[in-house]
């Protein structure tokens, strides 16, 4: 490798590592919380859940809630996991192409003696790696949670949920970049990935509540959760689809990126 | 190597409806300092960013060292150091780290003259970025054009936000840089600035070059302001009669005038009567351009009225 090697993923990591300890934090502490309730639920929360009509039980995620692999699937992997996770992601990867060469500060890099693949696949790859530590943070917060408040949930399976929740995560996430690199506009990407990852959410939250399985098949959520891998384990058909949303995404915008006009 | 660095024909850049570049010729040549004058919209970033390959031509083509820019890639861009026109610095990182960031860009190329050159435009480099003035900001970006000591400058108004004396600085810069054979590409809107750096210059306006010259050419037509005070008044009609004067005024006993060219017969003239005093003094060059400015507004105003 030659000596400018990994200049743009070291710039893009020197420039978001400082955001990473405020958002572990976050992830780690809301993990934990909400999992030390885990033992005060039992007879308060199934009379709570008795009072609630069925299909809306459903939606939630609830009907599983009172064992503790439901009851972790619906606060933390089918919720709060992804949902700020996908703020975190869609927001960075915005930002890192589209964003910064709208705001002008990408100029300089654009007219460096590097190519633009590189330059998308570098700075791609970082996006990527920040995600990656706050996924790892998340899931570590859930082993240490398990032994802490009697979760009993196996290990491989938080794994295997937590790896589902990194390829969604980080779909969606380069689905904001990709956009936002073919496009210019960063607002065009973030839209195009937070609209996409509401559909998911939505499509498969109607599909639990009144068994539609085509919104099921659509929904990368259902390709996440559909299996249980919290009780199942490792799911891998539901992984391939998951990966397919960064390995489809991905080329695409670094096509059109190295094709267009910049900084217009 | 051909001894041309710089080269467009015909090149035409549309955004969108708007035609910003429409069918610009230029030639710069090996080793000089080339001025790139216009006024606001010209189009002069525009064609500073088809030649860093940010920009693709709509028609027409651009050659650096020979190439087009697109083909020449990476590689035609380490021998080009850059400033743009509106420097825009982020992220959260220093100006030292900065610098160096765009170091290792070049492969680490550069890196051993930030010091330096942080010194000599005095540049706090512990500076952040984003926090630092405008002025701080241009410092920044002319380290990093020259730092890595290129073939090829392109500075789109390299001189906004530097005080004076560091107007000076970075002029020294330049000469330095064209010195040592590099050759340098510098817009500005005023001729003012890079008339004491620039070999040759070119105008262009509305997306065409209206004018190239040499900075003495341009100053030869540009001519003097000739003043002549008189003890009794002259017949201003024969003086304006005079080849090479123009502009005659006659003011009471003081006759003044523009001449271009020899002064031999407006001295001979002059001689008929009794002079009391005289000057001529060379015409500032950005009357020139005004000229050129305001055609662009007659133009202008022309098009419109027949439009109606
Ligand atoms: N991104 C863009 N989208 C649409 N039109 C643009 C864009 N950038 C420039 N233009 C238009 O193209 C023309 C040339 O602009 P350009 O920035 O090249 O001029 P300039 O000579 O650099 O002007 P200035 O001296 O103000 O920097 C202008 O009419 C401008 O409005
Ligand atoms: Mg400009």
């Amino acid at each position: 490798m030659r000596a400018e090697g990994a200049a743009s993923f070291a710039r893009v990591w020197a420039d978001h590592r400082r955001g990473l300890p405020g958002w572990g934090a976050a992830l780690a502490g809301i993990t934990l919380m909400y999992l030390a309730f885990w033992p005060m639920m039992g007879a308060d929360m199934q009379a709570m859940l008795d009072g609630l009509p069925e299909a809306l039980i459903r939606a939630l995620g609830y009907d599983r809630i009172g064992t503790a692999a439901g009851y972790l699937e619906a606060v933390i992997y089918g919720l709060l996991g992804p949902v700020l996770l996908l703020v975190y992601g869609i927001g960075l990867g915005g930002r890192v192409i589209a964003g910064q060469e709208e705001d002008g500060t990408l100029e300089l890099d654009l007219a460096a003696p590097v190519g633009r693949a590189r330059l998308y696949w570098q700075r791609l790859a970082a996006v990527w790696t920040l995600i990656t530590a706050l996924v790892a943070i998340t899931t570590l917060a859930v082993l240490v949670s398990g032994p802490l408040f009697g979760l009993g949930v196996p290990t491989v399976n938080v794994l295997a949920a937590s790896l589902a929740m990194w390829l969604l995560v980080g779909g969606f996430t380069t689905i904001a970049l990709a956009v936002g690199a073919a496009t210019g506009r960063r607002g065009i990407g973030v839209a195009a990935a937070a609209g996409l990852a509401t559909l998911a959410y939505v499509f498969r939250s109607v599909a639990d509540a009144v068994g539609v399985d085509v919104l099921a098949t659509l929904s990368p959520f259902a390709w996440m959760l559909a299996s249980e891998p919290l009780v199942n384990g490792f799911d891998a058909f539901g992984a391939a689809k998951l990966g397919l949303l960064s390995v489809v995404a991905a080329p695409l915008g670094a096509w059109r990126f190295a094709r267009r006009d910049l900084m217009v | 190597m051909s001894d041309t660095v710089i080269v467009t024909r015909g090149l035409v850049k549309e955004y969108g409806r708007t035609r910003a570049l429409d069918g610009l010729d230029l030639e710069v040549r090996s080793g000089e300092v080339f001025g790139f004058i216009g006024p606001n919209g010209a189009g002069k970033s525009t064609t500073i960013r088809v030649l860093l390959d940010l920009l693709r031509p709509t028609a027409g083509e651009a050659r650096v060292f020979g190439v087009t820019p697109a083909a020449g890639g990476p590689a035609l861009r380490a021998r080009i150091g850059y400033l743009p026109g509106e420097l825009a610095l982020g992220g959260r990182v220093s100006a030292g780290e900065h610098l160096h960031h765009l170091a290792s860009l070049r492969g680490g190329r550069g890196r051993d003259a930030i010091d330096t050159l942080a010194e000599r435009f005095r540049l706090d480099l512990a500076r952040p970025v984003r926090a630092l003035s405008k002025g701080n900001k241009q410092k920044v970006g002319v380290i990093q054009a020259f730092m890595h000591e290129p073939d090829l400058l392109v500075l789109d108004e390299p001189t906004s936000g530097l005080d004076p004396l560091l107007q000076h600085e970075f002029m020294a810069l330049v000469r330095e840089a064209s010195a040592r054979g590099a050759t340098v590409f510098m817009s500005s809107h005023v001729l003012r600035e890079v008339e004491t750096v620039a070999d040759r210059v070119a105008v262009i306006r509305d997306g065409t070059t209206v004018d190239v010259d040499s900075v003495t050419g341009l100053r030869r037509r540009a001519g003097q302001r000739v003043s002549l005070r008189f003890a009794e008044p002259p017949d201003a009609d024969t003086a304006a009669a005079i080849e090479g004067v123009e502009q005659v005024r006659l003011d009471d006993h003081t006759l003044t005038c523009l001449l271009h060219g020899e002064p031999d017969e407006l001295l001979k003239w002059a001689a008929r009567g009794r002079v009391l005093s005289w000057s001529a003094r060379d015409r500032d060059l950005e009357d020139l351009f005004l000229d050129v400015y305001r055609n662009r507004g007659r133009n202008g105003a022309e098009a419109e009225h027949d439009a109606r």
